[in-house]
């Protein structure tokens, strides 16, 4: 990267700064390092996200923790805000001026005692009580459906306490963390390759893109550098996992709309990339495939039979999405249900195809590329209407980009040299972030020698869990199944 | 509604003809790590495995597929001692039975549902419950439902109550908020039931257990009938452990 | 027989100052009394000779007398029984002097207009009855709104008070006479006036059954009586009616098309208004108020069928009609009385009257909610009560316009079928929502229930009649049709009950219906099933319900009454004007639900009404003066045009 945008860059992040906090050298390429005390993360946070930013995360660092850390993503750079406790227990709460902060700040709190000051809501975050749910509608013959955390299909335990005036939806509440694994833990002390293998069952659908953060946060923190050739098939990897996640959409929401041989379609589509999947790696997930320095083994299918499968695929997607979209009772449905906006989406920092159907161009991939995709040619998918039929209209062309991505990596193979993997050591601290199929994952990533000492997850789900309970203005209980599908947020990976 | 009835009979049948029919397991498919040289092992093997499924006991490797989530990582150290197998059946009926290569007895299993009631051997009723699974696991289950698996032509089902239900399908190793809802479900289950643990965090707790955060497996918290390991298993697998269950089929795992 | 009416009415008068020494003995006199009366009622009706007592001629306004012939003895009987169970219960539990002496006020003036055979005696119950009803409501000026209900009902009352003066003094214009029998031989000749008259009589009954446009007032004034005093109240139903049965049908028949017509559309849009409001109600004696003017609707609707028969004359039409009206009007007295009583215990065990804190009572009431359960089945007709047999009258009579050759009778005729069916419909709803609010589920707010549950004597009475009016319905049908002779001129019964306890509409033929057999045969079916049950029934193991593995409270996810109308008041909230707003949704605040209902009549008709009254009132304060002088004017002024208008009139 040339000086003269770093300068500009530097000119703009410290008039925004200024003497709020001071920037430590010697941070990666596209992160930048700043250190303040924890009574002023408030404030630089506050100034951040006024100028422009756009909240990631918030979590403790160190034993103890010594420092609050808040993650803000701020003109294509991410910007770590790292606030030293110095021994105290208590710091200004982020919450009352970046929504984004609320659910972070709770389980901070929950997980090491520090007591965000000026917290709106502060009540327990992790392991909830079932039986306990939050009322926040009160009025005459208002009452609660509380659904979860058990629910009624094959789908992740979640509770949603519905409050409800008859049909309408008054409140949706979202509680999370009922599957709180503490996986973060469990990264302490792990070689990287086994990070890498516990990163893959975080979260299962996604499992190549959080196996791909943490590969990238330990590649960047021993400073190695990736050989194309893995590269191109992380990304073919990734790419057919996202086709895999937002085809699951597809089918859960036909099935609400129960037209049976649209889900059927769908799920049959969707088998078809699992299947190649397993032909490739020998996993339907596509795990064991990213290890930090490359990927582990030569794939076992040749880019003909890779794209001859994709060919197949999307011939037959093209006639299914057709008729789909021009269901009226498919249409109707998702037209109109659960209009979020702009402003909310900014305000608690939402990602992924949430954010980009209200019309933000957020996406990991262009903000700050990775892996092969400054080399490739993509387009952000992009909609208007911020409702269910929005995000739907986002994730068909993504799938649409995604298929064209994977046909420009396997095209350019026989150009690469063969090498797959080179080796990862070293110490130091580095973010690694990805484009997962339901938005930004970042991984933090702390490396001594060849183990992890510290690692920290901020899953997409999080950021975006507020904005379905925002999502329902208006609606009404039979919208609940459609609303939620089209989000397709993982319990699993927001709660670790 | 008439151009999906033809979209969807223009592409014939899909389904598979298990159990009537063998499904094979694609090529390099990574169904279940076997032990190729159990003898002479070292302690040395025990640190290859992330979630402490190699156990070497009197030089003798034993290899806990409940623990075992299959990642390779053995495979890949040492390819002289364990080499993947692809293949799909990989349930069994007690827990013991999951560990490779011990030779000690397993435990009595409980019959299984056709044999305890008649009625139960052609029609059953599932009712899923997720107790903290990393979400792979619902994937697979969901597509027992699609064309290709089509788990109701077996005259099984999904239904949400547990009070309809004869199998309880877990996923997870279980965590504690998530511990009395499921024991409350079993409880509403009507006798004879049957409990299906599904995935290596089921069957042993898998990378969480050493947080303390699970409790280990679920049957540190119900009976459980069949086990099926794997991270996940794929869609074959999990039909295998359903019919093991209802008593269609009786082969379990080799080891 | 003469003599028996003569002591019941005389025990009824002397009730009335007894109240002021010993309620209690004072209601066990009425009930005595009124028990009297009704025998003498069925007596009558039944086709024993006429009881009468003579009054005389010193009222100054013709022979007077108190007769009960047959259509009276009907009215009478029921009159008669229902007020006796309402006395017994209010001797059970006498709260207070004055409301003793209403009651019986109201029952004595309730028999003075069912027995007079001359106007100024009618007036006279009439006026009393209204009076007696704006003090019972009055009566506990403690309860909020209570003062203002009984001064808007009075008020509607009184106009059709007025307009009933109107009639009978157009009456005697064109008669001479004050008297009921020289009106029904004279009515041919009244002419032109004979439109007039009955628009009068329609405004002036209609009032008090709270047709519309008149039905807003009278809930309120069932909410704002105290104790079993709605249960009287609602007594006056049956006056009402019977002046209805009595100057329309008997005194003015036969009359024109359009009469009829005008009958049924007031009836289907009264029974279509009062449902929906009944729906939307919250508290339990403005439910039941809503509830009786839908069922003034039905009732009105089958008399309106009966003055289509009549002016076509079709007299089979006309007794269908008439039967179907006449039994109706019985079973809702009973039923509706059952209601008022039950919902009086209920509200006095918890101290609630309105649905949203109560619930799951059915544990700890068994005999309120059964006596609750059967009011509640008669009036949504449900079978085999007595209340789904009037109702299927109804529907029978109203399905008989293809025997009309007026194509506008037969189209409104069909309209009101389908406004009864579309009542019919939602009054299911509306009573699964109050039995159910009540009753069923859990308590919504934990209340102490203040005093046991015991059954009573009065209830009880009115319980067995309900239970009992739909499987002798054939039997009562004979002698409602003995008592309706009178006036039809043949016997309805011969063809409306055929082969063993079977009902028909009165055309021999058309369908039929059984709820004496269907009855024996539920009976028959649950005394064969019950003990199979017992002796085959699996082992059973109970479990907690099911909600998605939580333990949270019942109490706290159960539907609450409003909740369940919600999809009415939503799909309708243009009459509802039903609006709801959440307040602002902020993290760790509770935001507040705002629901507000302004019917459309009460928009569109009451307050604009109410608005133009006390803009002419305000007017018209300025002509009280306090002037001495402008009096002397105003007398001069009233002296000169009366002067001028008698001379007039005379001609």
């Amino acid at each position: 990267m040339s000086a003269r945008p770093e300068r500009a860059q530097h000119d703009a992040l410290t008039s925004v700064l200024g003497g709020l906090a001071a920037e430590e050298p010697g941070a990666p390429e596209g992160e930048r390092r700043f250190v303040l005390e924890a009574q002023g993360l408030a404030r630089a946070a506050a100034a951040l996200g006024a100028a422009g930013g756009h909240f990631a995360g918030l979590f403790g660092c160190g034993p103890e923790p010594s420092a609050v850390v808040a993650v803000v993503a701020f003109r294509g750079e991410l910007v770590e805000l790292r606030g030293r406790l110095d021994g105290e227990r208590a710091y200004p709460s982020l919450a009352a001026a970046t929504p984004a902060a609320l659910l972070p700040e709770r389980e901070l709190h929950d997980t090491t005692g520090l007591v965000p000051l000026g917290h709106p809501e502060l009540e327990p975050l992790l392991r909830p009580d079932a039986d306990r749910p939050q009322r926040r509608v009160a009025g005459p013959q208002t009452f609660l459906i509380p659904y979860g955390p058990i629910r009624s299909g094959v789908v992740e335990a979640m509770q949603f306490p519905i409050e409800t005036g008859g049909e309408d939806v008054l409140a949706f509440g979202v509680r999370p963390f009922f599957k709180h694994r503490g996986l973060e833990r469990r990264f302490a002390g792990m070689s990287l390759d086994h990070g890498a293998y516990l990163a893959e069952r975080v979260a299962g659908p996604e499992a190549v893109a959080h196996a791909r953060a943490c590969a990238r946060a330990a590649e960047r923190a021993a400073g190695a550098t990736v050989p194309p050739r893995a590269e191109r098939w992380r990304l073919v990897h990734a790419e057919l996992e996202r086709i895999a996640a937002h085809l699951d959409t597809g089918a859960k929401l036909a099935e609400d709309a129960a037209l049976s041989v649209g889900a059927a379609r769908l799920g049959a589509l969707k088998e078809e990339v699992m299947r190649l999947r397993a032909r490739l790696c020998g996993n339907r997930f596509g795990r064991g495939v990213v290890v930090p320095g490359g990927i582990r083994n030569e794939p076992l299918l040749v880019p003909a039979e890779v794209a001859a499968a994709l060919d197949a695929l999307e011939a037959d997607l093209r006639r299914d999405r057709r008729l789909l979209l021009g269901t009226a009772s498919f249409v109707d449905r998702l037209v109109g249900s659960g209009t979020l906006a702009a402003e909310t989406v900014t305000r608690f920092g939402g990602v992924g195809p949430v954010a980009r159907a209200c019309s933000l161009g957020i996406d990991a991939r262009l903000e700050r590329p990775y892996g092969s995709y400054p080399r490739l040619g993509f387009r952000i998918a992009r909609a208007t209407a911020g409702d269910a039929m929005a995000r739907w209209e986002v994730r068909l062309q993504e799938i649409d980009q995604s298929l064209h991505l994977i046909r420009q990596a396997l095209e350019s193979l026989d150009r690469l040299p063969p090498e797959l993997r080179v080796p990862v050591a070293g110490s130091g601290e580095a973010y690694g972030w990805v484009e997962a199929p339901s938005g930004e994952l970042v991984y933090r990533l702390r490396i001594e020698g060849s183990t992890v000492a510290e690692a920290r997850i901020v899953p997409p789900a999080l950021r975006n869990w507020p904005l379905l309970s925002e999502s329902f203005r208006g609606d009404v209980l039979t919208d609940v199944a459609f609303v939620e599908h089209s989000f397709n947020l993982s319990p699993a990976g927001s709660d670790r | 509604m008439l151009e999906w009835l033809v979209r969807g009979l223009r592409h014939g049948v899909l389904t598979t003809g298990y159990p009537r029919e063998t499904e094979p397991a694609p090529a390099g498919f990574r169904g279940r790590v076997a032990v190729t040289r159990a003898e002479g092992g070292s302690a040395a093997l025990e640190r290859l495995c992330p979630t402490g499924a190699i156990r070497v006991r009197s030089g003798r490797v034993l290899l806990d597929r409940g623990r075992c989530v299959l990642c390779g990582a053995c495979v890949e150290q040492a390819p002289e001692r364990f080499a993947f197998v692809a293949d799909y059946e990989t349930a069994t009926r007690s827990r013991a039975a999951l560990v490779v290569g011990d030779v000690g007895t397993p435990a009595p299993a409980r019959p299984a549902l056709g044999d305890r009631r008649w009625t139960l051997r052609r029609s059953i009723f599932i009712r899923h419950v997720d107790a903290g699974s990393d979400g792979a696991e619902e994937w697979e289950i969901q597509a027992l439902a699609n064309p290709y698996y089509d788990l109701q032509r077996l005259g099984l089902f999904f239904t949400a109550s547990p009070r309809h239900a004869d199998v309880l399908l877990v996923t997870g190793g279980v965590t504690s908020p998530l511990r009395e809802p499921l024991r409350r479900t079993y409880e509403l289950m009507p006798e004879p039931k049957a409990v299906v643990a599904v995935g290596s965090d089921a069957c042993s707790g898998g990378f969480a257990a050493a947080t303390g955060e699970v409790a280990g497996g679920v049957d540190q918290v119900l009976p459980v009938d069949v086990y099926v390991p794997g991270s996940p298993p794929a869609p074959v697998a999990i039909l295998h452990g359903l019919l093991l269950a209802a008593g269609v089929v009786t082969g379990e795992a080799p080891a | 027989m003469s003599a028996t009416l003569a002591v019941g009415v005389a025990g009824l008068a002397a009730a009335v100052p007894l109240a002021a020494r010993s309620p209690r003995l004072s209601a066990a006199i009425c009930a005595s009394a009124t028990g009297l009366l009704g025998v003498v009622g069925a007596a009558t009706a039944a086709g024993a000779a006429r009881a009468s007592v003579g009054i005389g001629s010193w009222l100054g306004f013709g022979q007077a007398s108190l007769l009960s012939d047959r259509l009276t003895g009907i009215f009478l009987a029921a009159c008669g029984a229902i007020g006796a169970c309402v006395s017994l219960a209010l001797a059970e539990r006498p709260r207070s002097r004055m409301v003793a002496a209403l009651h019986a006020v109201v029952l004595l003036a309730a028999c003075t207009v069912l027995l007079s055979t001359q106007a100024f005696v009618f007036l006279v119950g009439w006026e009393s009855l209204t009076l007696a009803l704006y003090l019972l409501g009055s009566s506990d000026a403690r309860r909020p709104g209570a003062l203002a209900a009984a001064y808007a009902a009075t008020g509607a009352t009184k106009l059709g008070g007025a307009s009933l003066l109107a009639a009978f003094g157009l009456l005697y214009a064109r008669t001479g006479s004050f008297e009921l029998h020289v009106w029904l031989r004279d009515a041919p000749e009244l002419g032109a006036a004979r439109s007039a008259v009955f628009v009068l009589l329609l405004v002036a009954f209609g009032s008090k059954l709270g047709l519309v446009p008149f039905q807003g007032p009278l809930p309120p004034l069932y909410a704002a009586a105290p104790g079993v005093a709605p249960a009287t109240i609602s007594l006056s139903f049956l006056a009402a009616c019977y002046g209805l049965w009595r100057l329309v049908f008997t005194v003015l028949a036969p009359g024109s098309l359009w009469w009829g017509e005008l009958l049924v559309a007031l009836g289907a849009a009264t029974a279509l208004v009062g449902i929906l409001s009944t729906i939307a109600e919250d508290r339990i004696p403005c439910f039941l108020g809503w509830s009786s003017v839908e069922h003034a609707g039905v009732t009105v609707l089958g008399l309106g069928v009966a003055l289509v028969g009549q002016a076509a004359h079709l007299r089979l039409l006309a007794a269908a009609g008439l039967l179907a009206a006449t039994l109706h009007l019985l079973v809702h007295g009973v039923a509706k009385a059952l209601a008022f009583l039950a919902a009086e215990r209920v509200v006095e065990a918890t101290g609630h009257d309105t649905l949203a804190p109560l619930g799951g009572l059915a544990r700890g009431m068994p005999w309120s909610a059964a006596c609750f359960g059967l009011a509640v089945v008669n009036l949504a007709a449900l079978p085999p009560f007595g209340g789904l047999v009037s109702e299927w009258l109804t529907f029978m009579a109203l399905l008989q316009a293809f025997r009309l050759h007026d194509t506008v009778a037969e189209l409104v005729l069909a309209l009101g079928g389908a406004g009864l069916a579309l009542t019919a419909g939602v009054g299911l709803l509306a009573f699964v929502k109050l039995f159910g609010g009540i009753f069923l589920g859990r308590a919504r707010e934990a209340t102490a229930l203040a005093g046991p549950d015991r059954p009573r004597l009065g209830s009880g009475a009115l319980a067995a009649a309900a239970l009992a009016l739909g499987p002798i319905a054939p039997w009562e049908i004979r002698w409602l049709g003995r008592g309706l002779q009178g006036i039809l001129g043949f016997d309805p019964a011969r063809s409306a009950v055929s082969f063993p306890l079977v009902l028909g509409p009165v055309y021999h033929g058309f369908s039929v219906l059984s709820p004496t057999w269907l009855a024996a045969g539920i009976a028959a079916f649950v005394a064969a099933i019950v003990p199979i049950v017992r002796v085959l029934r699996p082992p059973v193991r109970r479990g907690p319900v099911w909600l998605s593995g939580t333990a949270v409270p019942l109490a706290a996810v159960q539907y609450t009454p409003d909740a369940y109308a919600n999809p009415i008041r939503v799909v309708l909230r243009g009459l509802y004007g039903f609006r709801r707003t959440v307040g602002p949704r902020r993290p760790g605040e509770v935001a507040v639900v705002r629901t507000w209902l302004v019917p459309a009549f009460d928009a569109y008709l009451y307050r604009p009404l109410a608005a133009g009254a006390l803009a002419v009132a305000g007017r018209a304060r300025r002509l009280q003066s306090g002037s001495l002088g402008a009096y002397l004017l105003y007398v001069l002024a009233v002296l000169l045009a009366a002067l001028a208008l008698i001379p007039a009139l005379a001609r």
